[in-house]
């Protein structure tokens, strides 16, 4: 099913050309369009964004929307990194949140939960944060496609820039920002495109379970059709 | 002719594995100045279930409001230690979840904006120990008081060394 899925999203992208050659799929950065176009600075007034995402999504229903907005608002303020070099080792730049060299360095880690399944961690340094994704799993069906999703992801972190190659313990993704990210892509892109993640990765899931139900049910039905 | 005459022990390298760094003054220390007298322990917890007891005969604005006040005037944020902490949290987590969220406005409205930084600090806090409906209820909370800090206060939680 993932094989389909990659195919999906080549056919997406396969008018972009060369680099469609790599069979490796360039979902995040088109989808979400996260490098400015251009170099000129994006002005950080406005704390509250538009909303871009569809009206359908909006309109969802219990905490999903109280959930995302915190974490919305949150990682708004968690935004706030600059360039530091590393205080022991001249000319290196390490991400302090991952070092963790000083304890001045680190700020507060945040934790937010909708229940005791889903939860976003959100640790905050100097020059770097990590976000790290509890996602809900329901049944052991849905663990194994949360854990595949987030492997296929994870082997190809390079593309995702801001994905963490392994997640924090007792989480299922992770995201590691630096201020070269930050200075490089529009801020509030970046908040939007964890937003989105975490909205697609339930519904993504939750589509998944579907149709593997739904093929399962199908082969069950040809199989016993011979007796 | 060799410096170390006649001495044999020159494959030493011990002194190679003294981490020198933490010799330097520049060196972030954390204060601990804990202790001492007037030490914090914390919220009185007898105090503050008698006056969230008291609510059901009062109407509608009655002593959650200032349970909620005093709980947090009295939270132990300078206090090193992580039990005193924890009770603290437990406490002014059951007083957030007993104020209903139509009582939430009135609440905030008597708080002056320390008081508010405070208990931003606490809805976080209690994000850690998600019980049945305590996230949801916390959230409203977050989005009220968001409502009248702002982003600063999530900066202060994030940036104050004094956790909750």
């Amino acid at each position: 099913m993932f094989r389909h899925r990659i195919q999906n999203w080549e056919h997406l992208w396969a008018s972009n050309g060369d680099e469609m050659q790599t069979n490796t799929p360039q979902y995040a950065l088109n989808l979400f369009n996260l490098i400015p176009l251009d170099t000129k600075k994006h002005s950080w007034n406005s704390l509250e964004f538009s909303d871009t995402r569809p009206k359908s999504l909006m309109l969802k229903s219990g905490t999903l929307k109280p959930y995302l907005t915190a974490v919305r608002r949150t990682l708004t303020a968690a935004m706030c990194l600059e360039n530091f070099s590393s205080q022991i080792v001249e000319k290196h730049n390490k991400p302090e949140v991952e070092v963790r060299a000083s304890k001045e360095l680190l700020l507060t880690p945040i934790l937010i939960s909708r229940n005791d399944k889903e939860k976003v961690l959100i640790e905050s340094s100097i020059n770097s944060m990590r976000i790290s994704i509890a996602v809900k799993q329901a049944d052991d069906l849905e663990k194994i496609l949360c854990h595949n999703f987030t492997r296929f992801m994870t082997m190809r972190a390079e593309h995702f820039m801001i994905l963490r190659r392994k997640p924090i313990e007792g989480f299922d993704i992770s995201f590691l920002i630096t201020n070269i990210h930050v200075e490089q892509m529009y801020k509030h892109k970046i908040v939007d495109f964890v937003i989105h993640f975490m909205e697609e990765i339930d519904r993504e899931i939750s589509e998944m379970k579907l149709s593997v139900n739904a093929r399962a049910r199908i082969c069950a039905e040809e199989f016993l059709k011979r007796f | 002719m060799s410096r170390n005459d006649g001495r044999k022990d020159t494959s030493a390298s011990a002194f190679r594995k003294i981490d020198v760094d933490q010799y330097s003054d520049n060196n972030f220390k954390e204060e601990d100045a804990d202790g001492g007298v007037g030490a914090p322990t914390g919220p009185d917890e007898n105090e503050i279930l008698t006056l969230l007891s008291q609510y059901p005969l009062q109407s509608s604005r009655g002593k959650n409001a200032e349970a909620l006040i005093s709980v947090l005037k009295s939270a132990p944020l300078e206090c090193k230690n992580q039990q005193i902490k924890d009770s603290a949290r437990n406490l002014t987590l059951k007083v957030l979840l007993s104020i209903k969220s139509n009582q939430m406005d009135d609440c905030l409205a008597q708080l002056d904006r320390d008081l508010v930084d405070v208990l931003m600090k606490y809805i976080y806090r209690g994000f850690e120990i998600p019980t049945e409906g305590s996230s949801s209820h916390l959230l409203i909370w977050h989005e009220k008081v968001f409502n009248i800090s702002g982003v600063g206060c999530i900066v202060r939680v994030f940036s104050d060394s004094k956790r909750a």
